[in-house]
């Protein structure tokens, strides 16, 4: 809305710049007494980022071949997707960068993002210590195509003193979601503007993965098994999608985040006014300044299924030549090492990306200070998606439907059933 | 070897070397980033691979595409809403502006210039806090006065007409400088002419003014439709095109398939038809300022 030729240009700027970006080309990254540079889109802010430098910096000391040079790529993680796309079509991309999961499998088909398969083979990599869901979300058909940046999964963050003002019983181990309705209810008081429980509906991935555990609990999958078609829509999606269809619109309890990068609940959160906040450790670095007095249950059930969902970003090296993709492979394999994963788990809060840092006698102070317990436990046995190139559409479509029920407008059955037709649509593209 | 060189180069050659910086500068930026996009829109890109030649296929989806259809039909609700909005407040604002001898004239101005100059992003930011169905200060301003409260940005009945006071907001200003200048431009003898006459102050305003400031709304209307049709930066600061797709506009459709769905083939076709309605009111545009040219 400003003078100049305005927006609609905008997607074309961001293809322009890729074009004469590209025209400037790259250094080689080898210079002539041997060292190699290699740039490091990491996407990551504040204190991750300080305390990524720190890392990368020790590397640099301790590795004098390699010259890592650490930049945020310019975004934050979660908008770095259109700059690394951009950056691939002009031949001006990093050496790593920071990929959703999600976005793994599109990002993938591109010859240029390295397979990793035989490096983590290595000996000393050890890679079976990373959690089996973070694995799996490194793989593409059967190809290691990136290394583990993160691990996160969903738990119940609860409010103790809103549950013991509203009187309500805390949660129980192995709840259901009735319980998780009921509690909801409970906690629910227009009076005092308080909600039992948020999902977010604006924008995004964040809006879809939330419905997965529901459909796993039950025994149902969002693709078939051999990913031809969607399964997602089937009935324990739809009764999955039915309990927060009642809470959200009959009872009332479930606040609506239209917050386009849906922040609010966690506000909502942070200031008293919601019981039950559904989410990863990362909610805890705002949890902790507001002085909530909190404590973590594992997500409610079906049948006492309590699966949750992890959702591990990824690292992707990208091929510059052959020195500076094992440049970048030995500083990934180095940086998540157990000591290093270890430091970065200490300082920035994130889960340990191995099951042997999540050990490590130095952690159990900082899980115990922090409630880590749930979120540690989930991790050898949560899920996640599949690595799908047609995963993007699949969960747009999927995120819409859960709006449209959320706000009341369709019923569970008939948005799951044409998300189902755009998800099959896109996964009939699937090669 | 010089004789058919200088005759290629024409009869100046060191022209060119002044000229061709330029000319390079925009064949790289506009051209060439036009021309790749268009070959773009007839394969099945996704930015990552190169994909194949699809022909029509991508425009020819479009076509039958609801989620298109409904981004059309949102662009155009906002630009009937926003044009003749911000045309019409900025004109109504510049003639309350245009009196040199008000006290601090200035600062008024000033203060109409203001969220013209605050960045879009900015201005969305600032507005979701503002119409916050829960927490927001417009809907606790409304209960005072007894009004229900709204869900603005929140309710798919009301969220792209919230976004166009939002885009009124920002965007009357441009309107109320390019009418200034044009009132300022009307020869104090002309009105005091027709005040002679016995004209009233709606007779001036009709016979005098509004003649006057014709060809300046003719700018100010396309300008504002080229603006309205490009909008996308309100939209990705406070809905992202929610909810239920009721904000979505062409732009942020175009951007979603690029950069979210991995489908930029599909995307460019999208953008290319935006670009053709788009050059088709330029066009307009030229043919009234020639048929003004022609009649003057």
């Amino acid at each position: 809305m400003k003078i100049g030729i305005g927006s609609a240009t905008a997607c074309a700027a961001v293809l322009a710049g890729a074009l004469l970006s590209g025209c400037s080309g790259d250094d080689g990254g080898v210079s002539a007494d041997g060292t190699v540079r290699i740039v490091f889109w990491h996407g990551q802010t504040q204190i991750a980022q300080k305390a990524l430098d720190g890392l990368v910096a020790e590397f640099n000391r301790t590795h004098p071949k390699i010259k890592v040079v650490s930049q945020s790529g310019g975004s934050t993680a979660d908008q770095l997707l259109p700059k690394v796309t951009a950056a691939l079509v002009s031949g001006s991309y990093p050496d790593i960068s920071y990929i959703y999961g999600s976005d793994l499998a599109s990002i993938a088909r591109n010859r240029k993002v390295a397979d990793l398969t035989s490096a983590v083979q290595a000996p000393g990599v050890d890679w079976n210590d990373f959690w089996p869901a973070a694995r799996a979300a490194a793989t593409v058909d059967g190809r290691v195509r990136a290394i583990p940046a993160l691990t996160d999964n969903l738990a119940v963050i609860y409010n103790k003193k809103l549950f013991a003002e509203q009187k309500v019983a805390p949660p129980k181990p192995g709840w259901s979601w009735d319980d998780f309705r009921a509690t909801a209810k409970a906690l629910t008081d227009p009076s005092k503007g308080t909600y039992g429980t948020a999902w977010p509906i604006a924008d995004g991935e964040d809006v879809t993965w939330r419905l997965w555990p529901l459909v796993w609990q039950q025994g149902g999958d969002i693709v078939t098994p051999d990913r031809r078609r969607s399964r997602f829509a089937g009935p324990e999606g739809v009764r999955g999608l039915t309990v927060w269809r009642d809470m959200s619109v009959a009872d009332k309890s479930v606040y609506l985040d239209q917050d386009s990068a849906g922040a609010r609940m966690g506000q909502l959160f942070n200031n008293g006014k919601m019981g039950m906040f559904v989410a990863g450790p990362w909610a805890l670095a705002d949890i902790g300044p507001a002085k909530i007095d909190y404590a973590v249950a594992p997500l409610p059930g079906f049948n006492g299924d309590n699966t949750t969902i992890g959702g591990p970003d990824n690292w992707v090296v990208m091929d510059k030549g052959s020195e500076r993709r094992k440049a970048a492979t030995e500083f990934l394999l180095w940086l998540t090492r157990p000591a290093q994963d270890l430091r970065w788990d200490l300082a920035t809060g994130q889960l340990p990306l191995r099951a042997s840092a999540s050990r490590h006698p130095s952690y159990a102070a900082y899980q115990a200070r922090w409630k880590l317990d749930v979120w540690i436990d989930n991790l050898p046995k949560m899920r996640t998606r599949p690595t799908l190139r047609a995963y993007p559409k699949l969960s747009q479509a999927v995120q819409e439907a859960i709006a449209a029920v959320l706000l009341g407008k369709m019923e569970p059955g008939p948005a799951l059933d044409r998300a189902a037709k755009a998800a099959d649509s896109a996964l009939a593209t699937e090669e | 070897m010089a004789r058919p060189m200088k005759r290629a180069l024409g009869e100046t050659p060191a022209a060119w070397a002044f000229v061709l910086p330029a000319t390079l500068l925009i064949l790289g930026l506009s051209l060439l980033p036009m021309v790749w996009s268009l070959l773009l829109s007839f394969t099945d890109s996704d930015l990552v691979t190169s994909g194949r030649w699809v022909g029509m296929d991508n425009y020819e989806r479009l076509l039958d595409d609801p989620a298109f259809r409904q981004s059309i039909r949102n662009t155009l609700i906002f630009t009937a809403l926003y044009v003749p909005g911000s045309a019409g407040l900025g004109l109504l604002i510049a003639m309350a502006l245009n009196r040199p001898r008000t006290k601090l004239i200035g600062i008024y101005r000033t203060c109409v210039i203001v969220p013209f100059v605050v960045s879009p992003a900015a201005t969305g930011v600032l507005f979701a806090f503002i119409c916050d169905a829960r927490f927001g200060v417009a809907n606790r301003i409304l209960s005072a006065f007894g009004i229900p409260r709204q869900g603005f940005l929140e309710d798919p009945n009301t969220a792209l007409y919230t976004l166009t006071g939002i885009g009124l907001w920002g965007g009357t200003g441009f309107c109320v400088i390019i009418f200034l200048a044009a009132l300022q431009d009307i020869p104090p003898s002309l009105v005091e002419a027709a005040r002679i006459d016995g004209a009233g102050r709606w007779n001036i305003f009709r016979h005098v003014t509004l003649p006057s400031v014709r060809p300046v709304t003719t700018f100010v209307v396309i300008w504002q439709s080229l603006v309205a049709m490009q909008l996308f930066d309100l939209v990705y600061a406070t809905t992202r095109g929610g909810p239920l797709g009721s904000t979505a506009v062409v732009v942020y459709f175009i951007y979603n398939q690029a950069f979210k769905v991995f489908d930029a083939g599909y995307g460019a076709a999208a953008a290319y038809v935006l670009a053709v309605v788009l050059l088709a009111l330029g066009g307009v545009r030229y043919l009234l300022t020639r048929a003004r040219r022609r009649f003057a």
